[in-house]
């Protein structure tokens, strides 16, 4: 193991709450796929299924750090969960005009200050630097922060995870849009278990592991 | 807050994840290995932000997994020096009072770096400041009216900046064969801690500042 670049970039608590929340609906519809099977099989009784379809199992840890993560940033003192991307690069232009170092333009995207006082804190030297333009940057930001709260469960856009996913259960892909609607369910159990009977066989995914080779 | 790190490291796939896309099956174990654990040095790591390079899938001789070397990104958690970030109040005592973010705990806020005057307060188990006054002795401070001071309490939101970060790694020594009954189990130091400072203004509780013209914005403090 070893630690090429301990910090090749940074990230503003935005965009690691859309990564965290994309993982975190990738594992609830992976997680529901899993108890629908179950109960298929359990109420088709005795089905051939010796082998269980690969899934993939996550570890305490990894769902604990996307669980509080997701907590903190999306508290209510938080401005992180009234932010959209154009948003922030709309504040990230505006701010561009002011002379203002990298760590402090991200600390303003960050918490998006909206008084004197904390923009005073961020900012060394504000009335140096800024004087009177600190009104206009504190209006930018709130300008920045749209009214509603954004959605965390986004059923309509498809998972950027799964590029290719041949070899993978298609039951997985599918169940993604209508995850918001249980009403879908009977249709998507038909898919599942059509899905279900291709590729699974031992073989199958064996060949498929050469051709990725 | 957050920033990326780029680290290599070689995974082993069991064959029962094979059937699954490889980087899918790479990404699950990484962060198997790494998510919420604390590399040294580097912060405290969340989860895999993507694969940089993967090489070909080598099998061993001996075992059935399929080996990759990888390079990939990954979310650290390590705010920088100077860096100001909101946080929940979790435990106060005398030298320092604790701070949390829900999945970090270890930040604290040593005495040095509360807002002077300040002082515990054993009854209430809690600090508390006193805005613009001269008094610096412990029992003078005590004995100023309830009303006048400014609690810092458990639960509270505050602003704190960054000052020190301190990583620790705890590595197990040679195990002592001097007595053949188990040792004294040693204190176990926090691998990642954070030393951060509300002595600005405009730093400690939010609610001590909301408000354009509070009256504590207008007390000259350091």
């Amino acid at each position: 193991m070893e630690v090429l670049n301990p910090r090749s970039a940074l990230l503003s608590n935005f965009e690691v709450l859309e990564l965290l929340r994309d993982l975190e609906n990738d594992h609830l519809a992976r997680a529901k796929t899993a108890i629908r099977i179950k109960k298929e099989e359990e109420a088709s009784g005795a089905t051939a299924q010796p082998k269980h379809s690969a899934t993939i199992e996550i570890t305490e840890n990894v769902r604990t750090i996307q669980v509080e993560a997701i907590q903190y940033l999306t508290a209510d003192y938080q401005p992180t969960s009234s932010q959209s991307p154009s948003g922030i690069t709309q504040l990230v232009k505006d701010l561009a005009g002011y002379e203002l170092t990298k760590a402090e333009k991200l600390q303003i995207v960050n918490l998006a200050p909206t008084q004197p006082v904390e923009l005073y804190v961020i900012v060394e030297e504000l009335e140096d630097r800024l004087g009177d333009s600190m009104e206009t940057v504190l209006s930018t930001v709130s300008a920045s922060l749209s009214a509603t709260p954004s959605q965390p469960i986004n059923p309509s856009s498809p998972p950027p995870v799964h590029p290719m996913s041949s070899s993978d259960t298609m039951g997985d892909l599918s169940l993604q849009y209508p995850s918001d609607a249980f009403n879908d369910g009977d249709i998507v159990n038909d898919m599942v278990f059509d899905d279900e009977g291709q590729g699974v066989g031992v073989e199958g995914d064996l060949d498929k592991e050469e051709d990725d080779d | 807050m957050f920033n990326l790190a780029i680290l290599k490291d070689t995974v082993a796939i069991h064959p029962s994840n094979f059937g699954l896309p490889p980087e899918q099956a790479l990404i699950a174990e990484l962060n198997k290995k790494y998510a919420n654990r604390v590399l040294h040095d580097v912060g405290l790591c969340i989860s895999v932000f993507d694969l940089s390079e993967v090489g070909e899938g080598k099998v061993r001789y001996g075992d059935g997994f399929l080996w990759y070397k990888t390079v990939f990104r990954m979310v650290i958690f390590r705010p920088f020096t100077s860096e100001v970030i909101l946080g929940k109040i979790k435990s106060s005592d005398e030298n320092s009072i604790r701070i949390s973010l829900g999945f970090f705990d270890d930040i604290y806020v040593p005495a040095i770096y509360l807002p002077q005057p300040s002082c515990f307060d054993p009854n209430e188990r809690a600090h508390f400041w006193i805005p613009d006054s001269e008094l610096t002795k412990p029992h003078e401070l005590l004995d100023t009216p309830t009303a006048n001071r400014m609690y810092i309490d458990t639960g509270e939101v505050v602003r704190i900046r960054v000052e020190a970060d301190e990583f620790y790694d705890d590595e197990p020594g040679p195990p002592k064969a001097l007595e053949g009954v188990a040792a004294v189990k040693e204190l176990r130091r926090a691998p990642y801690s954070i030393i951060a400072s509300i002595a600005e203004q405009g730093l400690g509780p939010v609610s001590w500042w909301n408000g354009a013209g509070a009256e504590d914005a207008e007390m000259e403090e350091g």
